[in-house]
């Protein structure tokens, strides 16, 4: 077929064939959230690879996310590249949706010198795998209205750093009366917060091998007393997390004990209704203590090798230090590339003049993922844990009572061993 | 000629037909087979675990709680939401003024996005910033934290049910009531029926009975399939106090991705509002008409 007269003519085709812009779809959830950061790197990234273009798809939250990703698999994946939720990760690398990142990280050579710290490439890593790349990290802090604070009597500049200490400052702020409340400590959501106290009493879900529970012991049980004492001592009200966001903002909470991604929005309802400040959770155990990380992380789905080609490079960018940067400014998350953190070039003039953002990056040392539960009912299990700590919060039934039933619901729903 | 007629009205019934089949039975059919299998979404193939699913539900305390929940709800809203229908559309025919302005009022309800209306009522009823509880404060009461306590939370879901059926009852009472016409209570006072509640209850009410049996039936479906309020108010919580059927079936297959349980749910679920439509036909339908 090729002759003298075809030849020139494919010559002037050929470059614009390999021009031909490779189109990638990026799932993200929370655009409320999100949405500027995402399109900041879009931004910065169109510069640097022309011949890539992005589509973004959002979900409202992450378990929309979830959803869609899943329903694709059964039919037809559209989505090359999802940012999930860390807990989200090990269901999607156990139903080998999520790709295997280490050999494209390899590829490109020392993950560390790239600033892939090992803490962090641990966020992402579940069965077996690297699952995904952290891309956002966030950790609990103590948001909190330094006027009823200084009304109790307590000092804003010098907050209590153990539990006890809070307690009775909230107590004393519940006790300005006029529907004043001391504290909300955001339990109801997930087990995200409680797994804040059961690691800050340096305890931990499952056993090595994830065959039993491992937080039916004295760490556990530590972890739900505070929670009955935050009701009995610091007085806390039976409140559901939006309804306590909603009184905090409108001046009428004391404290609220709850992510540093929720930091931008608080300070956009608080306004200047308050002074409002942040703090780092209080330490439960000194040694032993931890603090679970929250965020998203993006994982490689597509199979067709220019589409994959494509969003990696799109992940890799958005995860390297100067899109970890982009982030930050735009989020007020904490960063996930150890270079945006040690050098300061990237990121020390943002902090500088956001001190509320900095609570949370000086936690970062004492994180640790999210655990995700193995097996099919991984979600379920979360849920349970949640509707035995409301048996607590409402003083229905004593901590030792709600640990044994709480371990006996969760043992039901592992994944039994196949024989 | 006949044939051609009879052609005609397969073909003039036949976009219809292809719609129910595709978007109605099909659907129905496949839920049906999925609540057969262990179907999670993300995790193929299914399998076969015939009535395992039924037998989960059957053990399953979730589930019987959400069941009650539901049975609870029911109870409350739908007698309320009809006795207030029917008060209300009585109390606004009989009056003299403000027909039309009383009926748009308590129609609104009807009209409004359920969703909006829920964010409104967790404001009124917000426990230290609401309205409600600032009212009760001023009487001296304490109130409640009506929607996250779970001694409350299923009254507070109730009564913002009622709220919103309410109205829509009314209207369908004053069609009914319309439709009677005004010498049989005039002809019954003649005849000695000199109250009011007399002239209700041997005229008014005997004729209303084909418009009390249809608002009845649709107003337990209605509030069977409670959803909206749950979902954007409580999550199902504190503790499952508040989780109904749609909403237990929402979590077990869209948050959980147990879609085989979830759609045996939806096939519990299907059989109580067949039964309900069935006592509607069947059982009540020839008792209340006057032939």
């Amino acid at each position: 077929m090729l002759n003298r007269r075809t030849l020139p003519l494919l010559a002037l085709v050929a470059p614009a064939l390999a021009q031909a812009p490779t189109e990638i779809t990026v799932q993200y959830a929370q655009p409320v959230i999100f949405k500027d950061s995402y399109d900041a790197i879009a931004a910065e990234f169109a510069r640097r690879e022309p011949a890539i273009r992005v589509n973004f798809v959002t979900t409202a939250n992450y378990e929309e996310g979830m959803q869609l990703i899943l329903r694709q698999a059964a039919t037809t994946l559209a989505v090359d590249l999802s940012y999930q939720g860390f807990n989200r990760l090990r269901l999607f690398a156990e139903r080998g949706i999520a790709q295997d990142l280490t050999p494209l990280l390899r590829a490109e050579g020392d993950p560390a010198a790239m600033g892939y710290s090992p803490t962090m490439l641990a966020l992402g890593h579940f069965g077996g795998m690297q699952a995904g790349l952290a891309y956002a990290a966030s950790n609990p802090i103590c948001f909190y209205n330094a006027d009823l604070v200084r009304r109790a009597g307590g000092n804003p500049d010098a907050m209590p750093t153990d539990w006890p200490g809070m307690l009775a400052l909230s107590a004393r702020i519940k006790a300005l009366g006029g529907g004043i409340e001391g504290m909300h400590y955001a339990w109801s959501s997930d087990d995200w917060m409680f797994s804040a106290l059961l690691f800050g009493h340096g305890g931990r879900m499952l056993s090595e091998n994830e065959q039993d529970v491992a937080f039916a012991g004295p760490e556990g049980l530590g972890a739900l007393r505070l929670l009955d004492r935050m009701v009995k001592e610091g007085g806390m009200a039976n409140l559901s997390r939006e309804a306590a966001q909603q009184a905090f903002a409108a001046g009428r909470l004391g404290m609220i004990f709850w992510t540093t991604a929720a930091l931008r929005g608080t300070m956009q309802q608080v306004g200047r209704n308050f002074e409002l400040r942040t703090g780092p959770m209080p330490i439960i155990d000194e040694q032993r203590g931890r603090l679970p990380t929250g965020g998203a992380a993006g994982m490689l789905i597509a199979r067709d090798r220019a589409k994959r080609d494509a969003a990696w490079k799109f992940l890799r960018f958005s995860t390297s230090a100067e899109g970890t940067t982009l982030m930050v400014r735009n989020t007020g998350y904490v960063p996930t590339n150890q270079l945006a953190i040690d050098e300061p070039r990237y990121l020390a003039e943002f902090y500088r003049d956001n001190p509320l953002f900095q609570t949370a990056t000086r936690q970062v040392a004492i994180s640790i993922p999210w655990y995700a539960f193995p097996g099919a009912n991984s979600v379920r299990v979360t849920q349970t844990m949640v509707n035995q700590q409301a048996r607590i919060v409402e003083q229905q039934a004593t901590p030792e009572v709600v640990l044994a039933e709480m371990a006996a619901e969760v043992r039901r729903l592992l994944p039994r061993p196949r024989g | 000629m006949r044939r051609g007629e009879h052609l005609a009205g397969w073909l003039l019934t036949l976009p219809a037909a292809i719609a129910f089949v595709a978007l109605l039975l099909l659907p129905t059919l496949a839920a049906v087979t999925l609540a057969f299998t262990d179907y999670e979404l993300g995790a193929w193939p299914p399998a076969w675990i015939g009535f395992d699913n039924f037998r989960e539900m059957w053990t399953d305390r979730g589930f019987g709680q959400s069941f009650r929940n539901t049975v609870l709800y029911v109870a409350i809203v739908a007698p309320a939401s009809v006795l207030g229908g029917l008060g209300l559309a009585l109390l606004i025919e009989s009056a003299a003024r403000g027909r039309m302005f009383f009926r748009a009022v308590f129609f609104l309800p009807v009209v409004s996005l359920t969703v909006a209306m829920a964010s409104a009522w967790q404001y009124l009823l917000h426990p230290t910033i609401g309205p409600v509880n600032a009212l009760l404060g001023g009487l001296g009461l304490g109130g409640p934290a009506w929607l996250s306590s779970s001694d409350t939370v299923l009254l507070s879901l109730a009564f913002i049910g009622v709220w919103e059926a309410v109205g829509f009852n009314m209207v369908l009472f004053m069609a009914g009531l319309t439709a009677i016409p005004k010498e049989l209570r005039e002809a019954a006072a003649v005849d000695g029926a000199r109250t009011a509640w007399d002239r209700f209850r041997l005229v008014t009410w005997p004729l209303l009975g084909p418009t009390t049996l249809f608002v009845v039936t649709i107003s337990l479906i209605r509030s069977v399939r409670v959803f909206d309020t749950v979902a954007v108010l409580t999550r199902g919580g504190p503790n499952r106090a508040s989780e109904t059927l749609l909403y237990t079936m929402y979590t077990e297959g869209f948050t959980f991705l147990r879609l085989g349980y979830s759609a045996a749910i939806t096939l519990v679920f299907l059989v109580i509002v067949l039964g309900l439509m069935l006592l509607q036909t069947r059982v009540l339908d020839r008792r209340v008409h006057y032939g």
